[in-house]
């Protein structure tokens, strides 16, 4: 079989990577529609209430160099059980934060979620990873335009590296949303070189021999 | 031409066939190959293989690095036919030009290039049909069966297309559980390959090791061992010879037997069966008393140290002449034997096996392979000497010494070394002769037979001596291993005990089970209520289930609704007794969600006016801004708990208190303020606030604003807030009043919620304090958003049936606001309500329910126990799927089982399945298991542990797994295992 090769044969110095991605928030903020939204292109009434956690897989072909493969982990939205979110989020290199602009009390639990997550799981140099807050169902906002600039502020004194308001239901901002968060994870790499790096090469190493050797064995 | 020569040959054509066999599952799965799988490059790599199997030197060419190159080359330039030709002169300049492939491709580029251009099984004819012209006589390719054997099998990869298209879906794409299931079934046509590494299980070991002790065979059914020789699904039939000439005994005869050549994973057995056992003319109890049971053969070929090969000397062979070859290796990856290669001037020798094992009366026995073309004997001697048998004994403990060292790991395994009488699985001695160190080596043996790798010199001298330490060394290490074997046991079962019911119940007495409990039983039960045994009933679920018309009958009995015998006045009692204190628990919620309702409309209402020009969460991110939200406030939250103490104390104190008119606000706001601004989210979901409310009334109030129903907002709230104000309550108290209201809007809002209010306090004397209010908003929130959701696709949801499903969850979680709703709870009254249809019932119903189930949500701590009992039950029942799941990143928390335990499978399986399910986890408490959850879940895992383990699955992976394989288990086999799985404890701890 092919072996530590993988598929990224070819083409000098192309990339593939594989990134695990978070979505967290709480019940009912529509963190599933978002990912059934962005992996799917659907829309869907008829999701159930998650349990534990779902996985969806999303392919980006980023730029003629580069794939990238989001593993996104969406993590149920009352999910209390001990230990067992620190294992789902271990190895995560990126995360959104949901909530839903019609009910405050999940705008208030963000900070949880977030301070959460940043207890839980660090980047390889020691860093927060990389969170994006999605203020979800905006199609259904029924007063004005959110005050950005305040949005803003809380985003920097929460750690955010950025905001977006994003509907599943009219499919808004949420390819826009991913995008920006992929970004920052891929700058993240290039600007730790030695270090994250290499951590990540490792990673990417491992899992194509490991994709290979599913195909092949089974 | 010679047998080990024969065996590269099939070594070579099977890895093509298997090669082969994984690029056709992967198009038959995928519909396509993609030209960079990695089938492809392993598919060339066996070709090539193939091809270069004795290629004549000149027909590759002296000097060439790339034979293959050489060869196509010649063909090409011989070869006539131009679809041949055309390809193979591209792939002449394609070589150089080198297109984009990984070096693993480019080294097979010939080989592959002719594969993609669908010429390749062309070439292979072609180069069969001219062979003589490129290859030796021995080469693989001249050979006049494996040569066309080839050709054809790649006719099939070479019909198929192969596509540069990279698809989102194929590229990187981890395959689906359906799909790795699927090419489980296409390709485990051989069942169950246990790899060596796993041990037997203990409770199962009687079973299996049939293998080669008298005792055992006979323990065993003669049938089954003759059954075994065939093709079957636990061993793989590699080779079988009729008529191998044996000679048992000196005194006897060579006798014509069955020769057989068995694969389980990666154990190789040879075994030799005298006809007389085969040919199926005795009869059971004949068979098992034949005298030919002594002479048959079965050779682990594992415990095969070397082979004595002969020089041919007509008939009677010496032992001591000849060539020794080492053992047999074996090679793990493909689990095919790899003999070692003959040179080619042994080409005509005779061959002696020399076949070293314990458990046989010979310590060692030659077989003498006479391998001659017209007549085929073998002879068996026995006249070594006794130096000889010591010899072999070392010999092979030094062997395995050096060939797996550390091995060592649980020496409670070396229990049956005693005397070595015993049958000694190849497990048990891999480990048993680990430790000692290779004495043989550096004392004495036997002038020939040096085991190869082995390179002291060797002295006789010392050798009984030797022998003795070494006797000494074993039996205490086999006592120590006994101990330690004990020890474990009773460690397994004092840990195992618990989990099951120590006395068996068996599915077939008094009568079958199988059928379950049906209409006719059912009714015979009723007409006869006090002589039915309610055990027996359960025995009938607990093997059949229920049959589907009466499960509405049924399931209160199961539950624990009603209880088994009560006669129907009593039953109709406990109806009427549910029915009460349901009402009652739904007036009190309704009545309290009535305020939450209000509250919230008229907090949404004041939030509107102030913040006209902003959204909600506008005042939040305000609010939120200027403090440091993950740092709690720790003298505020510890003002506003003491100030939740003494409210709750005041509240207790004075039942007559209930509401309170307002007219204090700034006190209302500042106490209010309090619990807005520094409730932490971190502080956990009873004292979490509802912040719209409150912000819309500290807004009405900084502002002055007068809203009509704004007012009427504060005044209501503030009699909420007022009955739990420490501070005003006192003064406040004795004017217990319905508040005035100020305009006729809020009037009109007003008037008929305050009465029913009243009403309702005036029935349970009860009074809301604002953390109840908080909390009972939140889980009606929880329960609205997962009711909304519940299993929508299944036709029995419709609009009133939710609102039944809520009006039952709701009253549940009224009772048991301390834990609250936690998301799960919907998914396990949803079947009830299905089956039950009925509120009241499915009330009682699920309230039992859940004295079980709500041990498993955050606040329970069954779940850890569950874990933990898993990691002990796989632990001792699949070692080898332990090992695995620790070794890739360690997942034994087994947090993939959390769903499945949290919901008793109910996401896992269809609703029909379900029923069947649940049914049997009810009964199963009294008929084998309280905990037979644990044995469903260990069950899911041994249904795919084979898929688990050949896909090295890690926690993503498995959890992944599951997750797509939820509502395609096939339910009824996964009961029957973990039936199964239940008896097999049971008499494991029976066997004390």
């Amino acid at each position: 079989m092919a072996g530590g090769e993988g598929p990224v044969s070819g083409v000098a110095e192309s990339r593939e990577h594989l990134f695990k991605v978070l979505v967290i928030g709480e019940l009912g903020v529509g963190k599933t529609s978002i990912i059934k939204r962005y992996v799917h292109q659907l829309f869907s009434q008829h999701y159930r209430a998650t349990i534990g956690v779902d996985f969806a897989l999303k392919v980006i072909n980023w730029d003629s160099k580069t794939l990238v493969r989001l593993q996104l982990w969406d993590i149920a939205g009352q999910e209390r059980f001990g230990n067992m979110t620190r294992v789902y989020y271990k190895e995560a290199v990126g995360a959104f934060v949901v909530f839903d602009v019609t009910r405050g009390s999940t705008f208030e639990a963000v900070s949880k979620w977030k301070h959460d997550l940043d207890s839980k799981v660090l980047l390889p140099n020691g860093s927060p990873i990389p969170a994006v807050l999605l203020a979800n169902k905006c199609d259904q906002k029924k007063d004005g335009s959110q005050n950005l600039s305040q949005m803003d502020q809380f985003c920097r004194e929460g750690g955010f590296i950025g905001w977006f308001e994003t509907s599943a239901k009219d499919n808004i901002n949420i390819d826009e949303a991913a995008r920006f968060l992929v970004e920052n994870i891929l700058a993240n790499y290039k600007t730790f070189p030695n270090e994250e790096n290499d951590v990540g090469k490792s990673k990417l190493d491992l899992d194509p021999l490991k994709a290979e050797s599913k195909s092949q064995c089974c | 031409m010679s047998c080990s020569a024969d065996a590269a040959k099939e070594k070579l054509l099977w890895n093509v066939k298997k090669e082969v066999k994984q690029i056709m599952e992967e198009a038959v799965t995928r519909k396509f190959v993609h030209e960079d799988s990695s089938h492809i490059i392993a598919l060339c790599g066996v070709v090539e293989a193939c091809l270069l199997h004795m290629l004549k030197r000149r027909a590759a060419g002296f000097l060439r690095t790339d034979k293959v190159a050489a060869l196509f080359t010649k063909v090409g330039k011989t070869k006539k036919q131009p679809n041949v030709q055309e390809p193979l002169k591209r792939q002449g300049s394609a070589t150089s030009k080198t297109p984009v492939l990984t070096p693993q491709a480019i080294k097979h580029i010939w080989v592959r290039t002719a594969l993609i251009e669908k010429v390749l099984d062309k070439i292979v004819q072609y180069i069969v049909d001219n062979c003589s012209k490129y290859y030796e006589k021995e080469a693989l390719l001249a050979d006049p069966v494996c040569g066309p054997i080839l050709a054809s099998l790649l006719v099939g990869p070479c019909a198929l297309e192969y596509t540069k298209l990279k698809t989102a879906d194929h590229y990187w794409t981890d395959p689906s559980a359906d799909e790795l299931v699927q090419r489980h079934r296409i390709h485990g046509v051989h069942g169950r390959q246990d790899s060596p590494s796993k041990r037997p299980a203990l409770g199962i070991r009687k079973r299996h090791s049939s293998g080669s002790t008298s005792e055992d065979r006979f323990a065993a059914s003669a049938r089954e061992y003759v059954e075994s020789l065939h093709q079957n699904s636990r061993t793989h039939l590699l080779y079988g010879k009729n008529n191998v000439l044996v000679q048992p005994k000196d005194d006897l005869e060579a006798i014509p037997g069955y020769l057989s050549l068995h694969q389980s994973a990666d154990i190789l057995t040879l075994k030799w069966t005298p006809n007389q056992l085969m040919n199926g003319t005795l009869g059971d109890s004949e068979l098992e008393k034949s005298v030919y049971w002594d002479y048959a053969l079965i050779v682990p070929l594992s415990q095969i140290v070397c082979i004595h090969c002969h020089q041919q000397r007509k008939h009677k062979t010496s032992p001591r002449e000849g060539k020794v070859f080492p053992k047999l290796r074996k090679r793990n990856s493909n689990k095919s034997v790899d003999l070692e290669e003959t040179p080619a001037e042994d080409v005509s020798t005779d061959y002696v096996f020399r076949i070293i094992y314990p458990g046989h009366k010979h310590d060692n026995i030659t077989i003498n392979y006479h391998h001659l073309a017209a007549s085929r004997s073998a002879s068996v001697d026995d006249d070594e000497e006794e130096e000889d048998k010591l010899h072999a004994m070392l010999s092979m403990i030094c062997s395995r010494n050096l060939t797996a060292p550390n091995r060592m790991k649980d020496t409670s395994e070396m229990i049956e070394m005693q005397g070595f009488g015993a049958n000694l699985l190849s497990w048990q001695l891999e480990h048993c002769s680990q430790g000692s160190s290779c004495i043989s080596c550096s004392t004495g043996s036997s002038p020939y037979d040096i085991p190869s790798c082995c390179n002291c010199i060797h002295d006789r001298t010392p050798l009984k001596m030797l022998c003795e330490s070494m006797k000494r060394q074993i039996v205490s290490r086999a006592f120590y291993g006994w101990l330690a074997y004990c020890r474990h046991l009773s460690t397994v079962r004092t840990h195992l005990s618990a989990l099951v019911n120590h006395t068996i119940v068996p599915p077939d007495k008094p009568s079958s089970a199988a059928g379950g409990l049906t209409k006719e039983v059912w009714s015979k039960y009723q007409k006869d209520r006090k002589n039915y045994k309610e055990l027996e009933l359960l025995r009938k679920v607990y093997y059949g289930g229920v049959q589907h018309e009466i499960r509405k009958e049924v399931w209160p009995f199961l539950l624990g609704h009603y209880k088994f015998g009560m006669a129907k006045k009593e039953m109709d009692q406990v109806d009427e007794e549910i029915a009460l204190r349901y009402q009652k628990v739904m007036a009190e919620w309704k009545a309290c969600e009535v305020i939450v309702k209000q509250r919230e409309k008229e907090s949404h209402s004041a939030t509107l006016a102030k913040f006209s020009s902003g959204s909600s969460i506008d005042s939040h991110v305000q609010r939120l801004i200027h403090r440091d939200s993950t740092i709690s406030n720790d003298v505020f939250i510890s003002v506003d708990e003491t100030d939740s103490a003494e409210r709750d104390s005041k509240c207790q104190d004075d039942p007559s208190f209930t509401v309170v008119s307002a007219d204090t606000p700034a006190a209302v706001a500042a106490v209010e303020q309090q619990s807005v601004e520094f409730d932490s989210p971190d502080s956990g979901l009873p004292s979490s606030r509802n912040y719209s409310v409150a912000s819309g009334i500290l807004s009405s109030i900084d502002d002055g604003q007068s809203v009509s129903f704004e007012d009427g907002a504060e005044e209501e709230t503030n009699a909420d807030m007022e009955r739990t104000d420490p501070d005003t309550a006192p003064v406040q108290k004795a004017k217990s009043v319905v508040p005035q209201p100020q305009d006729s809007v809020s009037e009109e809002q007003l008037c008929p919620q305050v009465d029913y209010l009243m009403d309702v306090a005036s029935v349970c004397a009860a009074s809301y304090t604002i953390e109840l209010l908080d909390t009972v908003a939140l889980n009606l929130h929880r329960i609205d958003k997962d009711v909304q959701r519940c299993d929508r696709n299944y036709w029995y949801f419709t609009a009133d049936n939710l609102e039944k499903l809520r009006n039952v969850m709701c009253s549940y979680v009224w009772e048991h606001l301390e834990v609250g709703y936690v998301q799960g709870m919907c998914d396990l009254l949803a079947p009830l309500m299905v089956i039950l249809d009925n509120d009241q019932l499915a009330y009682s119903c699920f309230s039992h329910l859940m004295k079980r189930m709500s041990q498993n949500f955050p606040n329970g701590g069954a779940m850890d126990t569950h874990f933990a009992n898993m990691r002990s039950l796989i632990q001792i029942l699949d070692s080898e799927l332990f090992e695995l799941m620790h070794q890739n990143g360690d997942y034994t928390h087994f947090y993939f089982c959390y769903r499945w335990f949290l919901l008793d499978f109910k996401r896992e399986l269809l609703y029909e399945d379900v029923f069947t399910v649940w049914e049997v986890i009810w009964a199963a408490k009294h008929i084998s298991s309280e905990h037979f959850v644990l044995f469903i879940a260990l069950a899911l895992v041994e249904v795919y542990r084979e898929i688990i383990r050949d896909n090295n699955m890690d926690f993503t992976d498995i959890i992944k797994f599951f997750n797509e394989m939820a509502e395609h288990h096939n339910a009824q086999e996964i009961l029957r295992i973990a039936r199964d799985l239940v008896y097999k404890v049971q008499t494991l701890i029976e066997n004390k």
